[in-house]
Formats: C-alpha cells, sequence, structure tokens
C-alpha cells in the first residue's frame, strides 16, 4: 500500500516535473510483446535484478501490433524516450509478426530522422523470455543516453 | 479548336468500347474552361466522347476517382491514364482495390506535363524547367501497363540534367536534426488540415482514415501543432512503400507544403531498404505485406 502511494506521489512528480521540462526525470515507454520482452522483464524482475525506474511498460500481443502511431503518440504526450522491443526473428509467437514489425521500423525510423526527430530517443531490441539481464541491460543504456541529450530538445511533437 | 490527331485516336477508342458495352463510364480529360487547363469528365454515352481530349495540361491524376463508390457503381469502367497515373491503378490492383478484369486502361505517352502555375501565365513548351519534377524523374513515358496505347506526338523531353528533381530532398539529408526540425516545423506550421492531400491520393482509400477515428482521439482535430505534424508523418508513413509519385497531394495543398520531398524520399529509402518499388508490376505483393528474413536489421538491438 505504501509503494502504491509512493508511486503515485512518484507520478505527480513527473506529470509536474515534464511540464516544467525538467530533464531530471525523463520518462520512457516500452511498447514490448507479451510472449518474450514481457517476460524477460518479468525474470529481471523475479531474479531481483535492479534497473532504472524511468521507464513505463506497455504489454501488447506482438510487435507486429505495435503501430507506429503508438510512438509518436508517446512522444506528443512527453516521453522522452521510446523502446520498441519483441521476439527474436524466427521466435514470434505468432510465426511473423516480428518480421513485419521490423520492415516498418525500418522505414518508420528513416521517417522519424529526415523530419528532424533524434534518433537517439528511439530504440528497437530483440529479447527473449530467458533473457532478463539483457532487458537490465538495454534499458539502463536508453536511460543513460537519454539523460545526456540536452535538456531542451525541441521537435515537431512540441507543442507551441 | 481543332482536334488533335491524338484526341481522334482517343475518341474512337473510347467511342468503341462504349458502343459494344465493354465499359460503362470512361474517366478521361476535357478542355478546360481557358486553353491551358484540362479537367476531368466522365463519359457514359458513346455520342459524348468528342468531349475527350489530352494534352501536356492534363496534370491531374484520374484514378484518383477509382475509388470512389459514385465511379465503382459503375462497374466496368475506361480510364485515360498518364505513365505515372498507371501505376496508381497497378497498386490497386496490388492490394485488391480493383479487379484487373474490370478495367479498361487507355494508356496516354506522355513526356512530361506543364506546371500549372506557369502554364496559366501562359507557358506552352514542354521542357524540363516547364515540366514537374516527376516528370524529369520519369521512367514510364509510355505506361508499363495498358489495354490500347495512344503515342504521343510530343517531342521527347531532353534532359540537360542542368535541373536537378527533388534536390532539396539531398540538401535536407545533410542538415543536422535541429536543422531539419525547423525546417519540417515551419513548413507543417502552415497546415490547416483541411485533407486535401488525402483526398487528392489515388491510394488513401480507406473508407475511415485515421483521423476520422475518435475512440481514441489519435490525431488532434486543431489544425495546430503538435497535431499538423502528426498528421503529416502518419500521411507519409501510411504512403511509404506505396507513393506513386504523381505529386497530386502536394499540387492540391491550398498552403504549398512540399509533400512530395516526404514522399519521394520515402520511396527512395524503401528502395534501398527492400529493393522494391510501387505501381510496377500487378502481381508483386506489397512491400509492407511481405517480409524477409534478411532484411535490414542494423537498428535494432
Amino acid at each position: 500500500m505504501e509503494d502504491m502511494n509512493a508511486e503515485k506521489e512518484k507520478q505527480k512528480e513527473g506529470t509536474a516535473a515534464t511540464n516544467a521540462g525538467s530533464q531530471s526525470d525523463p520518462r520512457l515507454i516500452a511498447f514490448v510483446c507479451n510472449w518474450c520482452t514481457y517476460n524477460g522483464a518479468d525474470l529481471a524482475g523475479t531474479s531481483r535484478m535492479k534497473y532504472s525506474d524511468n521507464v513505463r511498460v506497455i504489454k501488447l500481443p506482438c510487435t507486429g501490433r505495435i503501430d507506429p502511431l503508438f510512438i509518436v503518440e508517446a512522444f506528443k504526450k512527453g516521453a522522452k524516450g521510446v523502446l520498441v522491443s519483441g521476439c527474436h526473428p524466427g521466435d514470434c509467437h505468432y510465426t511473423s509478426g516480428n518480421y513485419h514489425s521490423r520492415r516498418k521500423y525500418a522505414t518508420f525510423r528513416d521517417l522519424l530522422g529526415y523530419l528532424g526527430v533524434d534518433l537517439n530517443r528511439v530504440e528497437f531490441s530483440w529479447i527473449s523470455a530467458s533473457e532478463g539481464n539483457k532487458w537490465v541491460a538495454v534499458i539502463n543504456e536508453f536511460t543513460d543516453k537519454i539523460k545526456s541529450l540536452p535538456d531542451k530538445t525541441t521537435d515537431i511533437f512540441t507543442k507551441k | 479548336m481543332a482536334n488533335t490527331k491524338t484526341d481522334e485516336k482517343l475518341q474512337k477508342i473510347a467511342k468503341d468500347l462504349l458502343e459494344s458495352g465493354e465499359v460503362n463510364l470512361i474517366i478521361g480529360y476535357t478542355k478546360g474552361s481557358n486553353p491551358q487547363r484540362m479537367r476531368p469528365v466522365f463519359i457514359t454515352k458513346p455520342e459524348e466522347v468528342e468531349k475527350l481530349s489530352f494534352s501536356h495540361n492534363a496534370v491531374q491524376d484520374l484514378a484518383v476517382f477509382l475509388k470512389k463508390q459514385e465511379v465503382k457503381k459503375y462497374g466496368k469502367i475506361g480510364i485515360t491514364v498518364k505513365g505515372c497515373d498507371e501505376k496508381a491503378v497497378n497498386s490497386l490492383i496490388q492490394e485488391y482495390q480493383l479487379s484487373r478484369d474490370n478495367i479498361k486502361i487507355i494508356g496516354m505517352q506522355c513526356n512530361g506535363v506543364i506546371k500549372q502555375n506557369l502554364a496559366d501565365k501562359g507557358e506552352t513548351k514542354v521542357s524540363e524547367t516547364t515540366v514537374y519534377d516527376k516528370c524529369l524523374i520519369c521512367q514510364e513515358h509510355t505506361p508499363v501497363l495498358y489495354d490500347f496505347l495512344i503515342e504521343t506526338e510530343e517531342p521527347e523531353l531532353s534532359l540537360s540534367g542542368n535541373v536537378k528533381p527533388y534536390a532539396d530532398i539531398e540538401k535536407l539529408d545533410e542538415l543536422s536534426t535541429e536543422e531539419k526540425n525547423a525546417y519540417w516545423a515551419k513548413e507543417f506550421d502552415k497546415c490547416i488540415k483541411c485533407y486535401a492531400c488525402r483526398q487528392a491520393c489515388p491510394l488513401c482509400f480507406c473508407s475511415r482514415c485515421i483521423v476520422e477515428k475518435n475512440m481514441p482521439q489519435w490525431i488532434d482535430t486543431n489544425s495546430e501543432e503538435p497535431g499538423n505534424a502528426q498528421w503529416n508523418m502518419i500521411r507519409a508513413y501510411h504512403l511509404s512503400g506505396r507513393c506513386i509519385g504523381c505529386g497530386e497531394c502536394e499540387r492540391a495543398c491550398p498552403v504549398n507544403i512540399p509533400l512530395m520531398l516526404i514522399n519521394e524520399k520515402m520511396a527512395r529509402d524503401v528502395y534501398n531498404l527492400f529493393g522494391y518499388k510501387s505501381g510496377l508490376d500487378i502481381n508483386a505483393k506489397p512491400v509492407f505485406g511481405v517480409f524477409s528474413e534478411n532484411d535490414f536489421n542494423d537498428f535494432i538491438k
């Protein structure tokens, strides 16, 4: 219960911090697939590994379900970084969802870059259910990268 | 005005098609209210075929009408298309929006269409400085697929190489992230969300567009940032790997956002990544409908 209250407090602070444009607590959103990366993150948790608490995980059935629109929406709502992660090629629960998503994201990433979004703010990874340590490494590395970006970044998602 | 040979051939084909009942409707161009403009015309009766005409002022992509319910109800349709527009027909067939059996393609060989703003000022000569950028990179002066072909009377477009089509793409590529951002923020700021780019596009055929979905509301309806950027980004994304480069979105844009710079860039990127060019083969699978195990993987950890 105490944890929950603390979490709520933190969220409030988080929103206030985003509004003020502060970089001390950048919010990262991770869109992960149900079958591999989510279980990988779960393994990291059950193994009591510590990783950056800036990340918020959103679980979807498959990377094929993660529409680039979600990334745009996350940025618009104030996320500093977005991670998309799913099963390794060949391991997709639905056989080919991650292959389709790889094609989509190769293109979408180019589009983001061309329209002037800092590509350091988007990250993609394949993390399997047994790779709890890779999840920890990816999240920590990504958080460090986001924290090292200039405090005030403007891009086409910034509200005027 | 006297009919040119091209017009006569076109009218004869259209007449035969309508009289034999092979098609119920012909979509074509007719002379507009001033001599430098052409406008679309819909012919259902054989005696009306003399309205049909074609010239270097026929800028519109008529394939856009194939997505309309009002046109679809005619069943079998004949359409007058330039090489670039014909690629849109191919893409529609590829994406199961159209059956090859229901369409008769009257292909018009074309050596470039004159920019409308120049034509309005009286420009009548097709040259590398007067045609659209899409004509300079055009590989399909003769349509890739047709039932009837009408050869052009225009002289071939001579390219000296001095005019660089879509030169701004390379310029933009060299800019830093901030500079790119500044450029596009300025362009998208002009957007008034009229969705003319969508309406003019032959490949934007969703019966319910993402901007009209409001549960949840993905894209803000007011014409302010960040909704403008979001709309333009998603429009470009939905067309990457599909856009055939007819340039109608840019021509329709009332505030002159250089949309073709995005579309053409995405077309180039998709070609570099997957070796796919849209609209060339009706039997090819759309680029995002298939995958390869060896696809580009460098950006993924």
